[in-house]
């Protein structure tokens, strides 16, 4: 697969305060590449510096496999941290003001502000947008010179929980086209829900970095009840069974290695149990992040 | 470079602040170029006596050729409202954070100070045409005996005049790239001929001779004062080579002193 991106040692000090140290990643065609980290951790600063406005002090990085230059930015969108338009511009006029720098065509705007539904408020001024409006501008500006990857740096920031589902959905239709799209979010969720890959960074240190698939796997969790009394006993009596923990309303247990929850259900079933809850929990992206922050206690 | 020019009118085109002050300027200097006779009729109709002892038309204001330096001068008093109007140009790119965005939107940093310097040519000439249009007219209603060979001499005072406005807007801009806050921007541009004018008090005790190479120094020492010709015959009917090599020099170094500053800056 074509690399995308490709960051070699890049490092980025403000006075004292090591914001980015020695990151290296590299970003392949079609993938949605999450950055997770606590604020602070260096997301923002790193994508500045992959897209010219904030000066590496060490290390490179090469686009599509060439140095960057600003032609080459031309084809990435990118939205950092917040959206930033011309406030006595309308969104149509913001849109065409970057259709000029971006030297695209003015034809691809009714299209963008479609994607966004963003076309019946395009005359209106952009000072009198809400906010999920003016994301939605900005996500379709960064679309607008139809570019190969987007950069999107906390797109649901401060929006309300319709438009981070309506963002998401934005996001998901551009991936489906194939697009290769790097997330920067302190979400984890949001990134569990549309990336395939993700790193993970702390105090400007890369700590993880590898697939999402990968997290779903490992060991399995169930979550199980039903109308019998020693419910513990004979869960307890299971050979898949690691360990038993009581919570208000079930049992989650934690299994073994190579058994699943049906494995579980037959067992019950063979026993004359029927569950009335069965759940079953793969370890979310968020207990693998919480687990790797804290075995990598911080300095 | 006609694209740079493109995106920065874009950026102006419908930005009313800029066609309020814009505006202002040029109304101001063309009124009060065009209307200098009508003041002194007015001031003769006020002072009783000053028509009698003096005939204001024999008063060569706008004769061919000392209308030319007497409008540029004059209307070179009025370049702070341009210095303004580009601080705020420029100081808006950092408040709304926009000059961040065109860089990410890929404009390189020399694209963007670039587009801003091409602005500031662009005002300099039309400050240039206006004047040179309303010199031309008027030298033709008031000139009593219209001598060819005079109605085009010192026209050089033309060049000198763009090069005035253009300097003292590359000042503007640099300060606004400096500072990054309008208000500070404009106060202190507003401020800076006086804090000149102060370490000049002190300088001249000690070298006089550096002087005119003060910046600010530099950009009113294009065009000489004019009426010194009426009270005493004195007259500097020329632009000063010097005067303009260290004007050219500060003008080069206030527009790379800010490209360096943009260039070397986190936005």
């Amino acid at each position: 697969m074509q690399t995308v991106l490709s960051v070699n040692g890049l490092t980025k000090d403000f006075g004292k305060i090591r914001a980015v140290n020695n990151l290296a990643l590299e970003v392949k065609a079609g993938q949605v590449f999450g950055m997770l980290g606590p604020n602070g951790s260096g997301k923002t600063t790193t994508l500045g510096m992959l897209m010219g406005v904030v000066n590496p002090s060490a290390g490179s990085f090469t686009w599509f496999g060439e140095t960057p230059t600003h032609h080459v930015r031309k084809k990435i969108g990118a939205v950092l941290e917040h959206p930033i338009f011309y406030p006595y511009l309308t969104g149509q006029q913001n849109l065409e003001l970057n259709a000029m720098i971006k030297q695209c065509p003015v034809e691809n705007i009714p299209k963008v502000l479609e994607l966004v539904e963003l076309t019946a408020r395009k005359d209106h001024k952009y000072k009198t947008y809400s906010l999920g409006m003016k994301q939605r501008l900005a996500i379709a500006s960064a679309l607008l010179n139809d570019p190969t990857v987007l950069i999107l740096d906390e797109p649901t920031n401060g929006l309300d929980p319709m438009g981070i589902a309506e963002i998401r959905d934005i996001i998901k239709k551009i991936a489906a086209n194939g697009k290769t799209i790097i997330l920067a979010s302190h979400l984890l969720d949001e990134v569990q829900k549309v990336c395939t890959h993700f790193a993970i960074l702390q105090r400007g240190n890369l700590i993880h970095t590898g697939p999402v698939d990968e997290v779903g796997r490992g060991t399995e969790t169930v979550e199980v009840n039903a109308e019998v009394d020693n419910l513990n006993e004979i869960l307890m009596e299971f050979s898949g069974t690691s360990t038993i923990t009581k919570e208000s309303g079930f049992y989650r247990v934690a299994m073994r290695d190579g058994f699943r929850s049906k494995d579980l259900n037959r067992f019950l079933f063979d026993r004359n149990v029927v569950a009335t809850h069965l759940v079953t929990k793969k370890k979310s992206l968020e207990q693998q992040f919480l687990d790797i922050l804290s075995s990598n206690p911080q300095k | 470079m006609l694209h740079l020019l493109k995106i920065e009118l874009k950026k102006m085109k419908d930005y009313r602040t800029f066609w309020v002050v814009c505006g202002l300027y040029f109304i101001t200097i063309g009124f009060s170029t065009a209307s200098g006779m009508e003041f002194l009729k007015w001031l003769a109709s006020i002072f009783e006596g000053f028509g009698e002892n003096l005939d204001i038309n024999r008063i060569p204001l706008y004769h061919f050729p000392d209308v030319w330096l007497n409008l540029v001068w004059w209307s070179g008093l009025f370049k702070v409202l341009l210095g303004i109007m580009v601080v705020i140009s420029i100081t808006n790119e950092f408040s709304y954070r926009t000059v961040r965005q065109n860089i990410i939107d890929g404009l390189s940093r020399w694209e963007f100070i670039g587009s801003k310097m091409l602005l500031n040519v662009l005002l300099s000439l039309m400050s240039v045409a206006l004047i040179f249009l309303i010199a031309l007219i008027t030298g033709f209603i008031y000139t009593p005996e219209i001598q060819w060979k005079y109605v085009f001499t010192d026209m050089e005072f033309y060049p000198a005049y763009f090069l005035e406005i253009f300097e003292y807007l590359s000042f503007a801009l640099l300060l606004g790239i400096l500072i990054r806050r309008s208000g500070l921007t404009i106060i202190l541009l507003l401020l800076s001929s006086m804090l000149e004018w102060i370490v000049k008090l002190n300088v001249d005790d000690f070298f006089p001779d550096a002087i005119p190479f003060f910046p600010l120094e530099s950009i009113t020492n294009l065009v000489p004062l004019p009426f010194y010709r009426y009270a005493f015959m004195e007259i500097q009917d020329y632009v000063k080579i010097s005067s303009v090599l260290i004007a050219v020099s500060w003008t080069v170094i206030f527009n790379y002193l800010a490209y360096l500053r943009l260039k070397k800056a986190d936005i």
